[in-house]
């Protein structure tokens, strides 16, 4: 287990470099001069930027070094279009605010996809089944823009109808103005996990030890919970990595409809305008924290599954 | 049927169905018999004759939307199984009739330690604590012959291997000391030599508890070293039953003669080539009116095709077990000798 | 046991005939594809999908021939429409400031009488309120009859009829002397029936006494506007007051005032080449760098496959969203080949280590051994044996890359970074869309609509092909 853990961080490290290197050598692809003087905004930022990132000299190997060893030091160098700002500053005030509304939104899609996956599975080709199973087909249809236009529309509805705000449209700040966002962001993979979940489920519910434990005289609930679920989550547990990168980046364009804050939007906003070395900077970041997530999940995984941790 | 002894267990007129996309499959069809106390009924047949469906049925496992029992009557003692609702079923199961199955690599739930899937059956019928239930599951684990019971307890099913496993299926289903033992194919997924072992266990078991078992197979070397009593199957139906000296050395059904030319012996004195039954069991989308095995005997009647034949009593063993066969040869008017009714060949 | 009921004669008991029919279970044998479309065939879910898809691709292809409107063609005065079917449309000259009424010989100001007795009451309404000529969107002209004392005139407009002073709707203007008793509303007129209400003041109270009257407001062109969008031939074919008639707007217009309908066909164009084409190219690509690492295996084999771990590694939008970036469009690009490139560069190593997986597996099968062992040559393998085993898969992969290419345009298009404007795609119609969201939802409605039923019916058609074609869930009815 350990030298898996430690196999696993040391392949992500190489990934992590794989992506910075990526990521500098799309920048430097960028017709122009990406660091060129008609981007940076202030004399001084320029002479900075000159000095910082040895704009003098070529390309390869010097500046790329000069990136690496910036990027290894976790030194995301300065903002081309904030004057004055650190994108490692920019990145601790927007961060925070992603991690939050994507937590909320992960647990939404895995409490609502195992529940909603095991009750289909259940209740299969019965009702409940054929109703889940329709809202699955639609959340995995629908774009997440969608949902979030949806989503505001019912609100200004409800709050017309209510007379008073019950929850706020946009923005960042308080529980309530992350409810809404964490849903629609979560919905997609809720839909996604609830597929997964329900044919798992439907295989374990088939398996020769849910009838032994059946032929052993356990309770219904008791099987449900000791046998099928524990086993039937196992599959879902492992495409939590991707689900949280689905989650990530889909929190660019719920940040940017709900106007909230966080890194997402100020990655898109980045990419509008240009600021390279923002870009550079939240990528790799993104980058490191996905790879950092699915290796996350991975461990866990492990840890669940004893097949995995004693092996 | 066999009358007169003290039956554990009575089976009468079973019937099976199962709903399929392609229709409906009669899997089970009329199928009685009765396991004798602290004696072993072997259920022979080849696959899909339906021994495994008979015996789930009896415990309720099978899986009731495609499948249906629609007749018939399984009663342990006094307590009419079939029909039983799942609350009352489950305080039966695990607890008066334990059961274990073919491939016990599967029949474990893999994220479950041993000591804890043997700890749930305590639980559930003797309401016994966590602690008091480990204590009895180290000892069923000795009991089934598993070295170093306390720590094997603590680990997971992918850690033993295959003969092992079925040890420890044969602790969980004798954790409450049931009076029936349905045994599925114990042996089939396993090596010869554990094959042995395993059997060893269940006989010295029988011998210390005096339950009974039902034992599904379709290896007659099995049934030779472990029953008393034999049912042998094909097509849904129990074509011959009796103790089993009768079916090894008096088989009454060509079925039961087949298998016995179809099995390999190491009697010196039966030195035989093995005749493999020609062709396949029938389609029991539809089944046939007349006798199942028609189409592959080699003394069939123009009777045998349309008339369903009946079990007709043969003898009964010294031990009373009667012996019966479900074939026309054992009509009063049928001719005697296998050699007059050798099928005719006529080219189709 | 019992003797049978009925009884049995000699020719019963005599020896049956071999029958050979009686035999097995005998079903027709049918190929492999036969069955996996006869399978398809049941599935009504695949089946209506597959139709809408086929639908789809008429809308796209054929639709944009029958449709015969410019996408591009920017009409200012028909913003925003909800849909709308074919109007006639009034022509009138080019609006000309209409200077109202001023009455000569009645007085502009109340008289001072009035003003200075504290008692006075509310002044009245007028007495007659009316329209003047034809009342269209280009114009409504109003006039009213004097009132005595009055310093000026309030006129409102609602779309229903107002029955208290504060249901007068829009306060659309004033007049400023009593003796100016015209109007003319040019504000936003469209074609449907107005409540106009008019109010008399003194110059220190308006009156809270109000009279109104319904306009019935009839859609108008002017004849220059007409000529631009091609509506009449020439400026001399017509005259003011005539009638021509004005194409419809079914699916209505966007914030440009264009055809939606005309922007979702040549949308469609867009994000359906790219989640056609893209697919295509990098199923095709991984499928040849997958079946060759396959067969060389070995050290080229890991090799190549390490390479398709890295690009596996990086975060998909992350990456698009870069190479989307780096690839740059100058003016009057599409930005539609960037974003093809960057979803084959990025995409092609899932399948490539699916079909790699497959060949691996189908290699150490009893029936290829076989094969090879009656000496079947390495072309004859690849042409009977994996290309048919593979097949299949690689249908299903490419059914379900359609979608998720179709969602990927339309994520980028939606934040900016994917085809420019005004190139539409049905992604960034979305995007435009959600800024007018809450007052004319259809712009948001029909491009999302259209991207939600088409990802709905690939991934229908998938699951129906997957269901079809694998052949482990055949045995398993």
């Amino acid at each position: 287990m350990w030298t898996y853990t430690l196999r696993r961080l040391i392949q992500g490290v190489i990934t992590v470099w794989f992506i910075a290197t990526a990521t500098f050598a799309a920048m430097h692809m960028v017709p122009g001069d990406p660091l060129g003087s008609d981007r940076a905004t202030t004399e001084a930022i320029r002479a900075n930027l000159e000095a910082r990132y040895g704009l003098d000299k070529p390309v390869f190997p010097d500046q790329y070094l000069i990136f690496l060893g910036n990027m290894a030091r976790g030194d995301f160098g300065i903002s081309f279009t904030q004057q004055n700002r650190n994108v490692n500053d920019i990145i601790r005030e927007a961060f925070p605010i992603s991690a939050q509304l994507g937590i909320l939104a992960v647990l939404f899609a895995a409490a609502g996809g195992v529940l909603f996956g095991a009750l289909t599975a259940l209740y299969r080709n019965r009702l409940p089944d054929v109703v889940i199973m329709f809202l699955v087909i639609l959340g995995i249809s629908i774009p997440s823009f969608v949902f979030a236009a949806l989503g505001q529309l019912g609100v200004v509805r409800l709050n017309n109808l209510v007379g008073q705000s019950v929850l706020p449209v946009a923005g960042w700040g308080t529980l309530q103005h992350m409810l809404l966002p964490a849903l629609v962001l979560g919905l997609g993979t809720m839909a996604f996990l609830t597929r997964l979940m329900r044919s798992s489920m439907l295989e374990v519910v088939n398996t020769d030890y849910v009838r032994t434990a059946r032929a052993k005289g356990v309770p219904p609930l008791r099987i449900f919970w000791r046998h099928q679920l524990r086993n039937a989550v196992l599959p879902v547990i492992t495409v939590l990595g991707p689900a949280i990168a689905a989650i990530t980046t889909g929190g660019f364009v719920v940040e940017l409809v709900f106007a909230i804050p966080g890194l997402g939007r100020t990655f898109v906003e980045a990419v509008q305008q240009l600021d390279y070395t923002l870009i550079m900077g939240t990528t790799v970041f993104y980058g490191a924290f996905l790879v950092l997530m699915v290796i996350l999940v991975d461990l866990i995984y492990g840890w669940v599954d004893p097949r995995v941790r004693l092996s | 049927m066999t009358d007169g002894h003290d039956h554990v267990l009575t089976v009468e007129h079973l019937e099976v169905e199962f709903d399929t996309y392609g229709g409906t499959v009669h899997a089970v069809r009329d199928v009685s018999f009765g396991l004798r106390r602290g004696r072993t009924l072997a259920i022979v047949g080849e696959s899909g004759c339906g021994k495994s469906v008979t015996v789930q049925a009896l415990m309720g496992l099978i899986p009731m939307p495609p499948g249906r029992v629609t007749r018939g009557s399984a009663k342990l003692g006094d307590t009419e199984l079939l029909g039983l609702p799942e609350r009352e079923l489950n305080r039966i199961r695990g607890n008066r009739i334990g059961m274990i199955f073919q491939d016990p690599m599967s029949s474990l739930n893999p994220t479950m330690r041993i000591g804890d899937q043997i700890v749930e059956t305590l639980r559930v019928h003797r309401g016994m604590s966590i602690r008091e239930g480990l204590r009895e599951a180290v000892t069923l684990l000795d009991r089934v012959r598993i070295p170093e019971a306390s720590q094997r307890a603590r680990q997971y099913p992918f850690e033993f291997s295959g003969g092992m496993l079925q040890r420890v299926m044969i602790a969980v289903a004798l954790a409450c000391s049931p009076e029936v033992l349905i045994a599925d194919e114990p042996t089939t997924a396993l090596d010869v030599t554990i094959q042995a072992q395993i059997l060893e266990i269940m006989q010295a078991l029988q011998r210390e508890e005096g339950m009974s078992i039902i034992l599904i197979t379709h290896d007659l070397g099995v049934v030779a070293r472990m029953a008393d009593d034999v049912a042998v199957m094909y097509a849904g139906q129990i074509v011959e039953t009796g103790s089993v000296d009768d079916i090894f050395h008096r088989g009454g059904h060509p079925y039961t003669i087949g298998l016995r030319r179809a099995t390999p012996s190491n009697d010196p004195e039966r030195k035989q080539t093995l005749e493999p039954i020609e062709g396949s069991p029938p389609d029991l989308f539809h089944p046939p009116v007349g006798c199942g095995y028609f189409a592959r005997c080699p003394h069939a009647m123009r009777l045998c095709e349309t008339n369903m034949p009946e079990a007709f009593e043969l003898a009964r063993s010294p031990e009373g077990v009667l012996h019966s066969a479900r074939c026309w040869l054992q009509h009063a008017a049928a001719p005697r000798t296998a050699a007059v009714n050798q099928r005719r060949s006529v080219s189709s | 046991m019992a003797e049978a009921a009925r009884t049995f004669t000699a020719d019963d008991f005599a020896p049956a005939e071999v029958r050979t029919d009686l035999h097995g279970i005998a079903r027709p044998s049918q190929s492999y594809w036969q069955d996996a479309w006869y399978r398809l065939r049941r599935n009504r879910r695949a089946i209506v999908s597959l139709w809408i898809v086929i639908f789809l691709l008429a809308f796209t292809l054929v639709g944009p021939l029958l449709w015969r409107v410019d996408p591009y063609a920017q009409n200012l005065d028909r913003i925003s429409q909800p849909p709308t079917l074919a109007a006639r449309t009034l022509l009138v000259e080019r609006g000309v400031q209409w200077e109202g009424v001023t009455l000569p010989d009645w007085p502009a100001a109340p008289s001072s009488a009035w003003l200075l007795n504290p008692e006075r009451g509310e002044l009245p309404p007028p007495e007659r309120f009316e329209v003047v000529g034809d009342p269209h969107t280009m114009s409504v002209r109003l006039r009213w009859s004097p009132v005595a004392n009055a310093a000026g005139y309030q006129i409102y407009r609602n779309t229903y009829r107002p029955t208290a002073v504060n249901e007068l709707g829009l306060p659309l203007g004033e007049t400023w002397n009593g003796n100016e008793v015209g109007y003319e509303d040019q504000l936003a007129l469209t074609p449907s029936t107005y409540w106009y209400s008019i109010t008399a003041t003194d110059g220190e109270r308006e009156s809270e006494q109000f009279v109104t009257i319904p306009v019935d407001v009839e859609l108008a062109t002017t004849i220059d506007n007409a000529l631009m969008r091609g509506l009449i031939e020439s400026r001399d074919a017509v005259r003011a007051g005539e009638y021509v008639s004005m194409p419809a707007n079914p699916l209505g217009t966007d914030y440009l005032g264009r055809d939606m309908l005309a922007r979702l066909m040549h949308g469609a164009q867009t994000s359906l080449f790219i989640g056609i084409a893209a697919p295509l190219l990098f199923v095709l690509l991984g499928t040849i760098y997958g079946a060759f690492a396959g067969f060389a295996g070995g050290r080229t084999d890991d090799f190549m496959m390490r390479i398709a771990d890295f690009v596996i590694a990086l975060p998909f939008l992350l990456f698009m969203i870069l190479i989307r970036v780096a690839s740059g469009i100058g003016p009057g690009e599409s930005g539609i080949l960037p974003l093809l490139l960057a979803l084959v560069i990025l995409s092609w190593p899932a399948t490539a280590r699916l079909v790699r997986g497959q060949i691996l597996q189908i290699r150490e099968e009893g029936y290829v051994e076989a094969a090879r062992l009656l000496g079947a040559r390495d072309h004859y393998l690849i042409l009977r044996h994996m290309v048919p085993n593979t097949l299949g898969v690689i249908l299903v992969t490419l059914t379900f890359a359609i979608p998720t290419a179709i969602f990927t345009e339309a994520f980028l298009s939606f934040i900016g970074m994917g085809v420019a404007p005004p190139v539409p795609s049905w992604g960034s119609m979305c995007n435009e869309g959600l800024k007018s969201m809450l007052n004319s939802p259809h712009e948001l409605f029909f491009p999302a609509l259209l991207i939600s039923i088409t990802v709905l019916a690939f991934n229908l058609l998938g699951d129906g092909l997957r269901d079809a074609l694998d052949a482990r869930m055949r045995s398993r009815e």
